[in-house]
């Protein structure tokens, strides 16, 4: 950053720190609706790893091959690294920065289900593998080098002082990186596998969906009180951050996918879901059309909406929520 | 693994561009289609393994074991290869690449690798039809015309099963007793791990065992209540499966008198403990009258323990109408009771239903109200569409029986309401269908439970579905659920209820006998017809007037009633029980049908199953030109629903699936007023709870169907 554009965000934290004064929040005034709004839907997405009966995919595990199973595993440990990253480190590191009180507990809850997110693909490792199995896939992904930059890459900009690319850094993470690894359970469940992890894996996508919404929408609110020069600067420092992430995901990807001859079809994913990245940020895409058109089955496996019809004797299905609770009046037992 | 070519799509890519949009902005009909194609140019011709003849074909699925040689001694070589050339004449094709899959996937017979497909669909047909005409060519190929043609379609268990010898029984669903004893417990477990193992859902009754805390050997707060018996039920129903065709499942049922009723309910929250948590376990509620008053009251309900209870009246508490003992049991102090808020109740089931979908609801009142039957009806099954009396079981010391009672098992199979509304002759279809199910139970032998047996031997009862009511509506250019739509409902099932019973009649005079208890029932005194005799059931639409007409299918008049009812207080009928409306999940897309008489659940369905993985499902006559009638049924909202299945209910014995289905903007009071208006309208059962939950604006797939229609 140059020493002439000092961010205004900047600015207001640091005066934020120096004011120090304890403040409850309060939800009866709203400063930013989409606060709320997005405060609901998360809690109303509420969910615990131990609803879904992964038990159900034993058999199916056991139909895939060694080496898909390896190729799974490790999937599920870059899965969980970026995770761990986001929970313990990512969505904390936003809390400081933010505009409302409000957006501050929606990171913490972020923050939380991120740690459920890490936890539930322990869950999937006990139920479906054996211990040492999971231990030698939990070393790949300490050796392997691009999992292993990716990682770097992301906590680099978590550690940095700048909010907006904190915020950029996050929203790549959360519509972007994690997408290399939700391709297989989405190519699986197409293929009548492991479709309960299935389930399990539609839920997370359909918290980061939303996750990374809202750290783009509030990248865009941060943008919006930038001069055009500064607000230039972040752009620029968006593309050329995605692309070094690009490189090294393509590397990463080839690493995982090329035994099984997928890669090419992972990419497709990866520039769809780049663009969307870059939608969530308020900037236009950067893929062509032509290298964005993701197999069908899998873009139509992606869905977050609940409206699946599941058979409810083999799967616990990815669409229920928290309801809304709203007492009977008695005008509703007239009879 | 399979690597997507580059220039042209797999069957399963092809299948999920039905779900996004075209260039021009249409949904992709054809792309569904050339799935289908490319599923038997791609997997199936190629994996299905080739016989010179039929009966080299034969010969080698008998001798090596495949098939049961038994059933094909019945006929003669000549007879099967007529019924074979005749349902290949159909020239059947499937309609939908999700039809053609869900058959070679689920139904077809394979060879013991699971590798190569020994079956086509009219093969699955034959052997169904040789099983359930039990000898009789005639009937046999009325069968093979009836099924292949799509008007009729037994259910899972019969048709995945018929003529294999490697299998599991034909029947899908039964319903057992738990008693207030360990020998009671213990045997449940026991029949749940028989049962499941040859196929299907056990649905068990827990409103007797004594509730957590009650006295064991009269020394207080021993026992545990339900919650460990579910605990085990449920260890019991995910160990037990089909052959690993079907996964063991089960239902439990408690009535909401019961003091263990909150933490029954417990178990499905989204944060209970490891300990108490039922996962794929159902839970069905059975609701009396009283509790809605009390409701309506505001008031508090009083909870029951089943052990006194039992001390007090000398019969089970499922035995003993609530609504009716309800003061008498406030008032008597050898019974212990509990309290808890009534509105508090229906908001609890709200929540969990919104967590869940669970439970299932049993107005026990309305079905007994309504059931033709001597005897008490206090629980349904894992789809809550069956409801039967039932009489408990007694055991020795020595675990065998003292006495045996009766439980229930029903067979089922469906019509296509399209189908069978364009069949040459209507009558003889539901004849037909109910013959076939008569054979399914006679062909039933549960002989490792014998209160299963005992109870199938003694009624024979069966229970006739429909479905593809939206479908037929839809194509016929009628809103489900409009003023025609109900009419419609109404009329169909009552002219299917009198075809039911006159086929029923027709099989006890045949064999000069009925299911025990005849006697006492609504149709020996004739108390049943009443409704149908003194009142005229008519249309009150042109429109239904005229589909009728054009249909050629007789409306049931008052003396044809009236002939009927003598008929049969003379001869009787053969099963005591004889429709019943599941939901039809799997058979309905082998048949191309929307599920039972619901509204689609979406234009373009995506399916998730176990074996399957994700599909995509056109609803059946679906165009770019027809959309506006495939209202789904998130947006055609509870009070239709509601109407079309009392429009339904009121001519079928048994009960029908009833889902109901919620906007995510929904709360609890608007589940609650559902299940008010629902009672209020006669409803016997309500199944699942599902809420639509569309993604947060700015976070959703771009051109994706099932998210924009």
């Amino acid at each position: 950053m140059s020493d002439m554009l000092i961010s205004s965000n900047e600015r207001e934290n640091k005066m934020k720190l120096a004011s120090k004064i304890s403040r409850p929040v309060n939800w009866n005034k709203i400063e930013d609706p989409i606060d709320l709004e997005v405060w609901n839907r998360l809690t109303s997405n509420f969910w615990l790893p131990e609803k879904v009966p992964l038990a159900n995919d034993i058999p199916s595990w056991a139909t895939l091959r060694p080496d898909e199973q390896i190729l799974t595993m490790r999937v599920f440990t870059g899965l969980t690294l970026l995770d761990t990253i986001q929970g313990t480190v990512g969505a904390i590191t936003l809390i400081p920065d933010a505009l409302t009180m409000h957006e501050e507990a929606v990171y913490t809850n972020i923050s939380f289900m991120e740690s459920v997110h890490a936890k539930s693909y322990s869950s999937i490792f006990s139920t479906l593998c054996a211990t040492t199995d999971i231990d030698d896939a939990f070393r790949w992904s300490e050796e392997n080098v691009n999992l292993q930059r990716k990682a770097e890459i992301v906590l680099n900009y978590y550690h940095g002082d700048n909010p907006l690319k904190r915020k950029v850094a996050s929203t790549l993470l959360e519509s972007f990186l994690f997408y290399s690894g939700f391709y297989l359970p989405m190519y699986w469940s197409s293929r009548a596998k492991l479709t309960n992890t299935a389930d399990l894996i539609r839920l997370i996508i359909r918290d980061e969906a939303v996750h990374g919404y809202y750290v783009g929408y509030k990248f865009q609110k941060g943008m919006e009180l930038e001069s055009p020069a500064y607000r230039a600067e972040i752009k620029a420092y968006a593309y050329d951050l995605l692309l070094e992430l690009y490189e090294n995901e393509i590397k990463y990807t080839a690493d995982l996918y090329d035994p099984h001859g997928l890669t090419e079809d992972v990419k497709h994913f990866l520039h769809y879901n780049a663009n969307k990245a870059l939608m969530n940020l308020g900037f236009e895409a950067l893929f062509p059309h032509e290298t964005t058109q993701v197999n069908p089955a899998i873009m139509s496996a992606l869905s977050p909406n609940a409206d699946e019809n599941h058979d409810f004797f083999s799967g616990s299905g990815s669409s229920y929520v928290i309801g809304k609770h709203e007492a009977t009046k008695d005008e509703d037992w007239e009879f | 693994m399979e690597k997507p070519k580059d220039s042209t799509y797999s069957y399963h890519e092809l299948n999920a561009m039905l779900n996004l949009y075209g260039p021009d902005g249409k949904i992709q009909f054809d792309k569904d289609r050339q799935a289908a194609r490319q599923y038997f140019l791609e997997h199936v011709n190629k994996n299905t393994v080739f016989f010179h003849n039929l009966k080299e074909r034969l010969d080698y699925l008998v001798e090596d074991e495949y098939y049961e040689k038994e059933l094909l001694d019945k006929y003669s070589f000549e007879f099967i290869t007529k019924i074979h050339d005749y349902a290949y004449s159909f020239k059947f094709r499937f309609e939908t690449f999700l039809g053609a899959f869900k058959f070679y996937t689920s139904y077809a017979l394979k060879t013991f690798d699971g590798n190569r497909y020994l079956e086509r669909f009219e093969d699955r047909i034959v052997m169904t039809a040789l099983l359930l005409a039990e000898g009789d060519e005639q009937r046999a190929m009325t069968l093979v015309a009836e099924i292949i043609s799509g008007r009729f379609q037994p259910a899972t268990p019969t048709f995945l099963n018929s003529g294999k010898a490697q299998r599991g029984e034909l029947v899908s669903c039964f319903l057992l007793r738990t008693e207030d004893n360990m020998e009671s417990i213990a045997r449940s477990i026991n029949s749940s791990l028989q049962l499941s193992k040859r196929g299907g859902g056990v649905a068990l009754l827990l409103t007797n065992i004594r509730e957590s805390g009650a006295p064991i050997k009269k020394i207080e707060g021993q026992s545990s209540g339900v919650i460990p018996v579910m605990k085990m039920l449920e260890d019991a129903f995910s160990y037990a499966n089909q052959l690993g065709a079907r996964q063991g499942a089960g239902a439990v049922y408690l009535n909401a008198h019961h003091p263990d009723i909150l933490k029954f309910l417990d178990t499905k929250r989204e944060n209970a403990d490891e300990k108490v948590r039922i996962k794929s376990l159902s839970l069905g509620v059975v609701i009396p009258d009283i509790t809605l008053d009390l409701a309506r009251k505001n008031e508090d309900m009083y909870l029951f323990s089943p052990y006194d209870v039992e001390k007090v009246y000398g019969v089970p508490m499922s035995d003993i109408c609530i609504t009716e003992k309800y003061q008498e049991m406030v008032d008597d102090a050898r019974i212990r009771k509990a309290k808890i808020s009534a509105r508090k109740l229906f908001e609890t089931i709200a929540e969990l239903q919104f967590e869940s979908g669970y439970p299932y609801i049993v107005f026990e009142d309305t079905v007994n109200r309504d059931n033709p039957i001597a005897g008490r009806i206090n629980m349904s099954n894992l789809c809550s569409e069956i409801l039967q009396v039932n009489t408990p079981t007694t055991y020795n010391e020595d675990l065998s029986y003292n006495q045996v009672g009766k439980d229930i098992s029903c067979n089922l199979g469906s019509l296509n309401i399209a189908k069978t509304m364009d069949s040459p002759n209507f009558p003889l279809t539901v004849e037909a269908a109910i013959r076939a199910l008569t054979a399914v139970s006679d062909l039933s032998n549960i002989a490792s439970v014998t209160s299963i047996k005992q109870g199938n031997d003694q009624s024979h009862a069966i229970g006739l579905g429909q479905m593809n009511l939206h479908g037929y509506l839809a194509r016929e250019r009628i809103h489900y659920g409009s003023e025609e739509g109900v009419d419609f409902t109404n009329i169909y099932f009552y002219t299917i209820l009198f075809h039911a019973l006159r086929a029923s009649n027709l099989i006890a005079k045949e064999r000069g006998k009925t299911f025990d208890g005849f006697e006492n029932s609504k149709y020996a005194s004739g108390e049943f017809f009443n409704k149908y005799i003194q009142n005229e059931w008519k249309p009150k639409t042109a429109k239904v007037v005229e589909l009728f007409k054009d249909s050629n299918i007789a409306i049931p008049t008052q003396k044809d009633w009236e002939q009927l009812r003598d008929e049969i207080k003379k001869y009787g009928i053969y099963n005591q029980n004889l429709q019943a409306v599941p939901p039809t999940g799997s058979i309905s897309y082998i048949n191309n049908s929307t599920s039972s008489i619901h509204p689609v659940a979406s234009k373009i369905e995506i399916r998730k199953e176990g074996k399957l993985g994700r599909v995509y499902y056109p609803a059946p006559y679906l165009t770019n030109d027809n959309l506006e009638y495939y209202a789904d049924a998130y947006e055609v909202g509870p009070e239709k629903i509601i109407a079309t299945y009392a429009a339904a209910t009121q001519h079928v014995d048994q009960g029908l699936s009833l889902t109901l289905f919620f906007k995510d903007t929904a709360t609890t009071r608007d589940i609650n007023k559902a299940q008010i208006t629902a009672w209020k309208a006669g409803i016997k059962t309500i199944y699942y709870i599902r809420i639509r939950q569309m993604a947060l604006e700015g976070t959703e797939v771009s051109d994706c169907v099932s998210c924009m229609l």
